[in-house]
């Protein structure tokens, strides 16, 4: 098996960097820590998780889509090419890496997003099994784990009490990178650290057919009462993938954009009449669990929520995910317990 | 995420050495616009840098707008109305100098300042001072050099 | 009685006999501080009170949701307070529409209205000492060359990710068309580039010119970790000096912007 010690993961970022990858990595940057470009020197942070997601990299903030330009009186429409730069997203939470299905899903369901693709594509995945979570972590309550391989071209372990890893390459993708690693990865045998315990907050599947029957739940407007309606929770989810187009133009040229949009913002449903759908922030919230937890998994069978815990880490109002989600299921328990009786 | 440069509107390529500033002013209609009327008028000849942009009052200019002509790469930009007491429409002068001494911090504390960002009253008589006001702010531009590419409002898309 | 069962006391009190319809005040959540909405006095004693209340509940008397449970009673330190004056102010709410559980770190107040609050303003909190660690943090980056700050901001800035948690956060962003919003022109970039997150917070900050009371919930908020207390900071030290405006002391309070003075400075005019 291959081994990487730990004090050599700077080197095996450098030296696939070396063999043309574009090195992504758990950087910090003052008091977060995020996903970034790695570069020599830049100290990469193993425990925790980052602020920004796997997403940012293969859907990202923004994105040019189209082009045009003016040349006289005539509208010429420009080749735009969708970028895809060779990476590799290296040491990124389990959760991180089980996003990417959720996301190849939704850009490849009614139609091929030849951009998501593109960089899908040019795109490893690495990740490192937790041996530790916060109280924010709820994986195990959506059918994820600590170890999770799905959506990893390659795995890291954590092994000898933290002073290496046991690297694992799963796919022709993974297989490519550890040959690009070369000396780096060491052969040896090793056994892995123990996981984090992490316990299960809630049953996905009671919340789920709770969510299936209470739209009109009156619930809705406590669960969502101390939301005040920004975009922190949706940017951090490394599964939400909802967009906006916007051309941004001079008198001479014009480029669509493709930027991310969140359904919590009263603007993202609102019609040109003035008419909103969702015009009160319980809606918005109603909005975003039942996306993830109740129609992606009726229309994908899916659960379009990692856990990763990030909504809760966020939110400036202590909303998450995990808490609509806990209540729900104490509610279901109680109606339970109480018919029982 | 990559930052794609592409050619805007602007032709010429600025290095310091073949710099021409561009300047962009906000003009009120009642006072300076006329100021800058008599200053052609008197045959007063002032640097062609300026591209004057009428309003009816200084108090109707947005800050935004000054936003938008540094995103569309002015080198620096001039506001200029009726002095204290002349506006045409009583008080919008007054309302606009509270704000630029606001707005005018805040931008300089953000990396917009001291040559890029001017302010001035010119009454309709003062077509000299106009002229003058120009010429001055161009040579103090020209020595500040061009704001690409530390412009940190700068569009590049 | 401590501090947090003084809050707890009287916020029951006020919902058991109507005072108050809802009480925002905090709670504890897996080791952070996070808001509650209270409408029965049983929940009482989930609130919390501490230096890591962060969030300015103010914000929330724009939300419909709690504007119909008017009056209201909110948990509130000094910046707080003066935001909830400035929100009366600007005729945003009615003055008998908060009663104030005015707190501050070492003190509890009592339940108070408006009037009562912005006395207590006056007497207690109208010289609050500054923070020094912003104040060092404001001086550094003005002592800087105008190009060292057009560099430091253009850095923090693509930081942003313009989610407008910042905006949420704040009491004084309760316009329902947002600037930031327009689209009809697009004053303001939603693309991820320089030039619309440029705007997107400067706008923010000067928008908040005689508004802000440097209660730090947007830097709180903020998930990219932006300094934005500098620019805020930066705004009330020339509100202060230029004008000797402070805000939240004054029910009667004129909008800054909004009004002038004939001897309002003018050196910076040529």
């Amino acid at each position: 098996m291959k081994l990487l010690r730990a004090d050599r993961l700077a080197d095996l970022a450098a030296a696939l960097a070396a063999q043309g990858y574009r090195v992504i990595a758990p950087i910090r940057q003052g008091r977060i820590v995020r996903l970034a470009e790695w570069r020599p020197g830049a100290a990469i942070e193993t425990s925790g998780i980052s602020a920004n997601s796997v997403k940012d990299f293969l859907f990202p903030r923004s994105e040019i889509i189209d082009r045009y330009s003016l040349n006289g009186g005539d509208f010429v429409q420009q080749e735009v090419s969708p970028e895809a730069i060779k990476t590799v997203v290296l040491a990124v939470r389990p959760c991180d890496a089980e996003s990417v299905s959720v996301l190849d899903t939704v850009f490849n369901w009614d139609s091929n997003d030849v951009f998501y693709n593109a960089r899908r594509e040019a795109c490893t995945v690495v990740s490192l099994a937790c041996v530790r979570a916060d109280e924010h972590c709820f994986c195990t309550s959506v059918g994820g784990s600590p170890e999770s391989a799905e959506g990893a071209d390659a795995v890291l372990r954590v092994a000898g009490g933290g002073d290496k890893f046991i690297f694992e390459p799963l796919t022709p993708k993974g297989h490519a990178l550890a040959e690009a690693a070369g000396g780096v990865l060491a052969e040896g045998v090793a056994a892995a650290d123990p996981v984090a315990e992490i316990p299960r907050r809630f049953d996905v599947k009671t919340v789920t057919e709770w969510l299936n029957k209470n739209f009109d739940s009156p619930l809705w407007q406590e669960f969502a009462a101390a939301c005040l309606g920004c975009g922190a929770c949706a940017y951090a989810c490394p599964s939400c993938h909802c967009f906006d187009m916007q051309d941004e133009s001079t008198r001479k040229e014009s480029v669509r954009y493709r930027n991310w949009d969140t359904c919590g913002l009263a603007l993202f449903t609102l019609h040109t009449s003035g008419h909103n759908p969702r015009s009160t922030q319980t809606a918005r919230w109603r909005q975003r669990v039942m996306h993830k937890l109740s129609y992606i998994p009726q229309r994908f069978n899916l659960t379009a929520c990692m856990g990763c815990g990030r909504c809760s880490r966020l939110c400036p109002n202590g909303l998450g995910i995990s808490e609509t989600c806990e209540k729900i299921a104490q509610l279901c328990k109680a109606n339970h317990e109480g018919r029982a009786r | 995420m990559e930052k794609i440069e592409v050619q805007t509107e602007v032709k010429t390529e600025n290095t310091r050495e073949a710099f021409d500033p561009r300047l962009v002013a906000f003009v009120c209609n009642w006072c300076t616009y006329a100021g800058a009327d008599l200053a052609g008028t008197s045959r007063l000849q002032y640097a062609p840098n300026v591209r004057i942009i009428k309003l009816p009052c200084t108090g109707r200019i947005d800050p935004l707008l000054v936003l938008k002509a540094f995103e569309g790469g002015a080198d620096a930009v001039l506001i200029s109305g009726c002095h204290p007491g002349d506006c045409h429409y009583t008080s919008g002068n007054y309302h606009a100098r509270r704000r630029w001494s606001v707005f005018g911090k805040l931008l300089a504390f953000a990396g917009i300042g001291g040559h890029r960002l001017y302010f001035s009253w010119v009454s309709a008589a003062e077509g000299q001072k106009f002229a003058d006001l120009i010429n001055s702010i161009t040579k103090e531009v020209l020595a500040a050099g061009p704001f690409d590419p530390i412009n940190p409002a700068r569009r590049r898309i | 009685m401590s501090i947090v069962d003084a809050i707890r006391a009287d916020a029951a009190g006020l919902l058991q006999t109507g005072r108050a319809k809802l009480v925002l005040g905090y709670r504890s959540r897996r080791g952070q501080r996070v808001p509650i909405l209270l409408t029965d006095a049983a929940g009482a004693d989930q609130l919390v009170y501490d230096a890591e209340c962060r969030q300015n509940l103010a914000a929330y008397l724009r939300k419909p949701e709690v504007r119909q449970h008017f009056p209201v009673g909110v948990v509130a330190a000094p910046p707080v307070m003066r935001s909830l004056v400035m929100l009366s102010a600007e005729s945003q709410i009615a003055a008998d529409a908060v009663t104030v559980l005015a707190v501050s770190e070492n003190e509890y107040h009592g339940a108070l209205d408006l009037a009562a609050t912005v006395q207590l303003l006056r007497e207690k909190y109208a010289n609050l000492a500054p923070n020094e660690e912003l104040l060092r943090k404001v001086r550094e980056v003005a002592a800087m060359s105008e190009e060292e700050r057009a560099a430091f901001w253009t850095e923090q800035f693509s930081k942003c990710t313009r989610c407008y948690a910042c905006r949420a956060a704040c009491p004084g962003c309760y316009c329902q068309w947002c600037v930031a919003k327009r689209n009809v022109p697009q004053w303001i970039s939603t693309a991820d580039l320089a030039h619309g997150t440029f705007a997107w917070n400067i706008t923010r900050a000067f928008h908040h010119a005689g508004r802000c009371t440097l209660c730090g919930a947007c830097e709180a908020a903020c998930p990219q970790g932006l300094p934005l207390m500098l620019l805020n900071a930066c705004v009330a030290e020339c509100v202060e000096k230029e004008f000797g405006h402070k805000t939240g002391y004054d029910l009667a309070e004129k909008p800054l912007i909004g009004s002038w003075r004939p001897d309002d400075d003018d050196g910076f005019v040529r």
